[in-house]
């Protein structure tokens, strides 16, 4: 950390280094988030010109479409949104520990969403016949939602990686493991999250047939206790063994993967309504 | 501490309180979502229905942008920045949407059945 960041309090909104008194990280995201709203907007605009060319013989799209599953997972999506405003709210205030935690709340509800969209496109495919190419509607749905969960999914990485990143040691060459332990931990992290997906994806399955909460357990308990295990201890090792290189003057990098994660739920506040509820009108 | 970091840092004295704030706008964001979903099953015409949609969507939109994503504190150039390629895509998609509205592109198939 500079000096200038030990001593005075800094201004999170404006940099009077650079011409524009914006902070360049900022100025770029901000940018690519401009152009990527003309990406949606046509994404969005295919989607409505064709959303009359269902598969044929199918049910009408409110009957393909789960609107509960789709609320909550939009509700998780907007709590996610919070977290990730609180978890730069904090490293603005000097506060890694709130950050860390905000953070994998955020992880935690990013990937509920990714669940909920698989578990909804699984059961499309499987239970309604609605594919990607059996007709204009269903490619230009899953092209659209299947972009989203894309960038959602990109988010998730990110905010895992940035997690991970609020470990590194302020000196390096005195804990030269540490990037090994953060690739452990990376990967501890990023497998409870897929693995978890898949279990609540295999459980609910379990419970539409109908053939107990044995059979569930039964077939993963060991992989749970292994993963759970695996996690512990590689979330044990990749603890800093001394100060990190993560405070207050870091902020900016939590606020601009922030303003990406904000722009994945403002993108979905457009697709819940034009995708979604509009089919119920 | 430069006078302009003091003055920055008085400036944003509602940064201490910025955390109920965050709690509050998420939680009038969930109430509008809940609107949302009821509003669909309401009896009234259509054109009444999706204008509550698109307005509440509007409004989720703008608080999003203006609060969790800071523009409200930030620069006005973000605003302009983002606006440019906001209006940019709306604009392509309603002129997209009049020029092949989702009635027209119906298959001549459909209306021959």
């Amino acid at each position: 950390m500079s000096s200038h960041a030990a001593h005075a309090p800094i201004d999170h909104h404006h940099d009077h280094t650079t011409s524009t008194g914006i902070p360049n990280k900022k100025l770029l995201m901000w940018t690519f988030l401009a152009s990527d709203c003309m990406f949606f907007g046509m994404l969005i605009a295919t989607h409505l010109v064709y959303r009359l060319h269902p598969p044929p013989g199918a049910p009408a799209a409110q009957d393909i479409f789960s609107i509960e599953l789709t609320s909550f997972s939009t509700f998780i999506l907007l709590m996610s949104s919070l977290m990730m405003a609180l978890a730069v709210n904090a490293i603005q205030k000097g506060n890694l520990k709130s950050m860390r935690w905000s953070l994998l709340t955020t992880i935690v509800f990013g990937a509920i969403f990714l669940w909920c969209q698989v578990y909804e496109f699984d059961h499309f495919v499987k239970d309604r016949n609605f594919t990607l190419t059996n007709s204009l509607f269903g490619s230009t749905f899953y092209t659209l939602t299947g972009t989203h969960g894309t960038h959602v999914a990109i988010g998730v990485l990110w905010l895992i990686m940035m997690y991970v990143r609020s470990f590194q040691p302020r000196d390096t060459a005195k804990d030269r493991t540490w990037f090994l332990r953060n690739v452990l931990h990376v990967a501890a992290v990023t497998g409870v999250v897929l693995f978890a997906m898949f279990a609540v994806l295999n459980l609910v399955h379990v419970i539409q047939a109908g053939t107990g909460l044995g059979a569930f357990f039964s077939g993963s308990i060991w992989l749970l206790v292994g993963l759970a295990v695996t996690t512990a201890a590689s979330v044990h090792f990749a603890k800093p063994r001394g100060p990190v290189a993560f405070d207050e003057s870091n902020a900016i990098d939590v606020e601009s993967m922030g303003l990406y994660w904000h722009f994945v739920d403002i993108v979905w506040i457009v697709i819940f309504t034009a995708v979604y509820l509009l089919e119920y009108v | 501490m430069s006078a302009s970091a003091s003055t920055a840092a008085h400036d944003h004295g509602p940064d201490e309180n910025k955390y109920q704030l965050y709690v509050q706008i998420a939680m009038l964001l969930a109430v509008l979502t809940g609107i949302e979903i009821v509003a669909i099953f309401f009896p009234f015409a259509p054109w009444i229905i999706v204008t509550t949609l698109v307005v509440l969507s509007v409004v989720k939109f703008l608080f999003v942008i203006f609060y969790f994503m800071h523009l409200r504190w930030d620069k006005p150039f973000c605003t302009i920045l983002f606006a440019i390629g906001l209006v940019l895509g709306g604009g392509t998609l309603w002129v997209l949407l009049l020029l092949f509205g989702a009635q027209d592109s119906f298959p001549l198939t459909s209306i021959l059945d």
